[in-house]
């Protein structure tokens, strides 16, 4: 069953020699179970800190975050993640690492089911004949599709993704993105997840989404839902008056602000 | 299989098939075969190159040196040396022929090279011309011989040495790891074993004899305690900086992943600490060795140290020769395992 997300009030301060930094305060949104939400702001703006409390990697300072009324108070196995680089297991190879994976979510599985089911996993994400090979073996694309082949082997009803595509080159993030979107259109009705997806790329942001959550430093600016059908496909996206118009409608405000704060400065 | 051989075999049907149906295949197979040997030039040795090496050079100079007559009053035992400098000579013409990179071959061309070359000045230098005092400096033949007649003795003594080094290295390995990983993971333990480590570490560990010497009941039992202290504080320091080390990303990625607390530590945070645990491994393994050929030469009645103590009271030089080979041979070997198996547990580095 896909769950719901609530986030209610959040606060997060960092404190650091004395100073401290409010990082979030006053957050609160909510994601329909199935949802595909973007999280997009420019760096800085706490969508990273945002994400580590529905992790459950960092306690919020108050206000609480649940997951089908369910607070979160660390990580649970209804939540799996994907983080921006460099998070899979270096001493293990392409499938040892979805194999681990899948240990961790399904302990009852015997050696040899946990193991073809890994390279199925492999294969949803495009990586067959790279099994065997080691992280630093493969490109950042790849390491990245790894990394969303673990978190669809942990199969939590909530996929967490912090800013995945964020290092891989412009062609790659590219077919990352329709690599997901597929993925992830292709699931239907209870068993598809529910997504909250840190961004600071627009196009990706509304490619990738149902909503889109804007934020300023430490609080939400607004909420835009996006006015596409599904399945999208980015190559007749571009030629949709819609698309365009939403698009720049949300540039506009999207870049309106920064230009502000910086010329205000 | 040296490259041009499985390009002779690929490129022989591409010529065959040409004007035929399978064409196409045959030629991308030929075009696979050009693409593989272009791809790795450098290793395609000719059988000149892996023949002609600075070893057998070496080899020839060898045999020339055994060619002198002797000068010594002993006989120089001229079998032994040209059978030692055969086998050396045979490892690096093989390990030559084998190679799959020119720099395997090389490195070993080089080093049998160099041993050649140092048993031929060896050889040079005693047998030949006599420069040396005889009495202390044998000829290699002498030293290879006596090697031969006292291998019942050399053997028991290398056992022993061994079993005392094994049983201390491993003990203070297995204890070093559950330290290092339990109390190196807190924030807080880790900083306060770390100082406590750093001061006991300064103890160099051959001052507890005396402990060890009236608490328990052997000599053996008290050289493992020395070795079981010199691996466990450089392996547990190492393990210690290791698991300070490990990538906070790494760590976040088991927390998302519910991994427990012990499969957190043996899954994760040990391999992760791996690469620097080898270092402190390498650093033990080293200490161990000498502080036990130590322990043997002040105290022991059994083993290699023993062995070289023993003779060096009668001014046997050839024993004393014999026994510092032997030595330098097995330790290189051992160490040499350790890094087979560094090497295999951190190719993923």
């Amino acid at each position: 069953m896909s769950k719901r997300i609530d986030v209610r009030d959040l606060r997060v301060v960092y404190a650091e020699r004395g100073d401290s930094f409010t990082a979030l305060d006053g957050v609160s949104f909510s994601v329909e179970p199935g949802e595909f939400v973007s999280v997009i702001g420019a760096s800085g703006c706490g969508k990273s800190t945002l994400l580590a409390v529905l992790e459950g990697l960092l306690p919020p300072e108050s206000g609480s975050v649940s997951v089908d009324g369910e607070q979160v108070s660390g990580p649970g196995p209804e939540r799996s993640v994907v983080f921006q680089q460099y998070s899979l297991f270096p001493w293990m190879t392409a499938l040892g690492n979805v194999e681990f994976a899948l240990g961790q979510a399904r302990p009852d599985l015997k050696r040899k089911e946990r193991r073809e089911l890994a390279g199925e996993y492999l294969k949803k994400v495009a990586l067959e004949g790279f099994e065997n090979r080691f992280p630093k073996e493969l490109s950042g694309g790849q390491q990245q599709r790894v990394a969303i082949a673990r978190a669809l082997a942990e199969d939590g009803e909530v996929l967490l993704m912090d800013e995945p595509f964020g290092a891989i080159d412009a062609r790659n993030r590219a077919l990352l993105q329709d690599l997901l979107l597929e993925l992830w259109e292709g699931e239907a009705g209870a068993s598809r997840k529910t997504v909250v997806f840190v961004t600071h790329d627009l196009e990706e942001a509304i490619l990738l989404s149902d909503r889109i959550i804007m934020m300023e430093p430490g609080r939400v600016r607004a909420v835009f839902d996006v006015p596409l059908p599904r399945p999208r496909h980015r190559l007749s996206l571009l030629q949709d008056p819609a698309y365009v118009a939403f698009r720049g409608e949300l540039a506009k405000i999207f870049f309106e602000n920064e230009y502000q704060e910086v010329h205000s400065a | 299989m040296s490259i041009e051989a499985q390009g002779a075999v690929a490129v022989a049907p591409a010529g065959k098939a040409t004007g035929w149906r399978k064409r196409d295949h045959a030629d991308s197979r030929a075009a696979r075969a050009a693409a593989k040997a272009a791809s790795r030039p450098r290793s395609a040795l000719t059988w000149r190159e892996r023949l002609l090496t600075p070893t057998s050079a070496l080899f020839v100079v060898f045999l020339a040196s055994l060619a002198f007559p002797a000068h010594t009053s002993k006989d120089p035992q001229v079998p032994y040396a040209l059978a030692v400098g055969a086998s050396v000579w045979l490892v690096g013409a093989a390990g030559s022929l084998a190679a799959r990179k020119r720099a395997t071959r090389d490195t070993l061309a080089d080093v049998t090279a160099i041993i050649l070359g140092v048993l031929a000045a060896w050889q040079l230098a005693t047998a030949a011309f006599n420069v040396l005092p005889e009495k202390m400096f044998p000829a290699p033949g002498i030293v290879f011989a006596q090697i031969v007649a006292d291998h019942v003795k050399i053997g028991q003594g290398i056992a022993s040495s061994l079993g005392i080094v094994a049983q201390g290295f491993l003990l203070g390995t297995a204890v070093a790891l559950v330290l290092g990983l339990t109390l190196g993971f807190g924030a807080r333990s880790s900083k306060a074993t770390e100082k406590v480590v750093a001061f006991l570490s300064a103890i160099p560990p051959i001052v507890y004899i005396p402990y060890g010497i009236a608490l328990l009941p052997t000599f053996r039992a008290s050289s493992v305690l020395v070795i079981f202290l010199a691996t466990l504080w450089p392996v547990l320091t190492a393990t210690l900086a290791g698991v300070s080390n490990v990538d906070s990303r790494i760590l976040d990625s088991a927390r998302v992943l519910n991994v427990g607390r012990v499969k957190t530590l043996t899954r994760v945070v040990l391999p992760s600490a791996l690469p620097l645990i080898f270092n402190g491994l390498n650093i033990a393994l080293c200490l161990s060795f000498i502080l036990l050929t130590s322990a043997e030469m002040i105290g022991g009645s059994i083993g290699m140290g023993y062995y070289v103590k023993y003779y060096s009271d009668f001014g046997d030089y050839t024993r004393i020769m014999a026994g510092i080979i032997v030595i330098g041979v097995v330790i290189t070997m051992i160490s040499a395992l350790l890094a087979r198996l560094q090497h295999r547990l951190t190719r993923w580095k």
